[in-house]
């Protein structure tokens, strides 16, 4: 159970730090218009192409959002042990691995340029994505006990 | 003990009840206490760093100690503003860069509303990454050949998005220096005159010698000035007056 609650607070840290970054982006969009052009680094070509905005928002702003509500079920699970939570953090993070996983393709591939905070971005989201399976191992373990008992 | 023994079964268990009731809400406030806790704390912590990213996002941005440029003039330079004039706005610039796009508005009224008080020069810092920046330069400089440059320079700024990530930019170039009434066979000699080549990387290069590393740069009598707005822009070209 030790195991689990420290698992728990480390998908807390690295879903606030995910917050932090896309935060960081969705801010810098709506405040700067652009990012200044730096030599060798592709941000602003990456933030201003036609795949940074769905449904006329930036994309960074549904990373904000995710990783909120990652945020909030881990520390609301944290806090509560609510079952449906523990199944939010199990599964959900599969789907933010897979847009990151995407994001990724579409910068190296299409738009050939990465983005410093769209790569942070990614890696908590695959940092999110490890963690869950480690939930889901130690999850079914805690039943396995908890039939037992 | 002996108290308890007076005490009938009913009693007993009526006083285990109160006891076990008292723990339970002892224990549920513990647990609301701990709870309102955790919640503050995360929700003090998202506020206040969401506060703290947007002053971040929207300090001015110290440029601190910035090496001083060379100034000088070169007779080759593109510039536009009060020849006379002691102040000297440099920009370095790239036709393919969003954020000197976003300048653009600016510079330009600047320039209308202030352009007696400095002399504004362009110089080409197009970056590796945009393929089409090059070639947005060579078009504006084949432009400035025929005496068109400013006008080129604002049309390929305006229309940036139609250009930008297209292959055949030459092309929609050459429209543009059409539109402009150009001589279109000088037009054509000129876009691959080595002379023009050369003048871009020169440019390029002396950006690179003055520590430029992202676009639009500027520099004010020398100085790295890091202007976020128009009023930041008058306020410092109004200082350097005196």
């Amino acid at each position: 159970m030790d195991r689990q609650r420290l698992i728990v607070i480390v998908f807390i840290v690295v879903s606030f730090l995910g917050f932090l970054d896309a935060s960081y982006l969705t801010i810098e969009h709506y405040q700067n218009a652009t990012l200044p052009c730096v030599i060798f680094k592709g941000c602003e070509q990456v933030t201003t192409s036609a795949y940074s905005k769905v449904f006329g928002l930036p994309l960074a702003l549904y990373g904000a959002a995710y990783y909120l509500f990652m945020l909030i079920i881990s520390v609301f699970y944290f806090d509560t042990k609510n079952e449906p939570a523990f199944k939010i953090l199990k599964y959900v993070p599969v789907t933010g691995f897979l847009a990151s996983a995407y994001f990724v393709y579409l910068q190296l591939f299409v738009i050939h340029a990465l983005c410093t905070y769209c790569v942070i971005s990614a890696i908590t989201s695959t940092t999110l994505f490890i963690l869950s399976f480690f939930l889901t191992y130690l999850g079914s373990q805690v039943d396995i006990s908890g039939q037992r008992t | 003990m002996e108290n308890n023994q007076n005490l009938s079964k009913k009693e007993l268990y009526e006083i285990n009840r109160v006891a076990k009731k008292n723990a339970a809400e002892t224990a549920a406030k513990k647990k609301r206490a701990k709870s309102a806790i955790i919640w503050s704390v995360v929700g003090l912590l998202v506020v206040g760093s969401v506060f703290g990213l947007i002053i971040l996002a929207n300090r001015s941005s110290d440029p601190g100690p910035s090496p001083i440029i060379t100034t000088a003039v070169s007779p080759d330079d593109l510039t536009v503003g009060n020849k006379d004039s002691k102040n000297i706005l440099i920009e370095y610039s790239d036709f393919q860069c969003p954020a000197c796009k976003a300048y653009h508005p600016l510079v330009k009224q600047l320039i209308k509303e202030h352009g007696q008080e400095f002399l504004f020069v362009y110089r080409h810092f197009p970056l590796p990454q945009h393929a089409q920046a090059k070639p947005a330069a060579y078009a504006s400089e084949a432009a400035a050949n025929q005496g068109k440059f400013w006008e080129m320079h604002d049309m390929i700024f305006d229309k940036q998005t139609d250009w930008a990530e297209k292959g055949n930019a030459d092309e929609i170039f050459r429209k543009y220096a059409e539109a402009l009434k150009l001589d279109m066979t000088k037009y054509d000699e000129d876009i691959s005159l080595p002379a023009i080549e050369n003048k871009v990387s020169d440019q390029y290069k002396s950006g690179v010698a003055n520590f430029v590393n992202s676009t639009p740069t500027f520099f004010l009598n020398g100085k790295k000035i890091q202007p976020r707005s128009y009023e930041d822009f008058v306020k410092l070209i109004q200082e350097a007056n005196g």
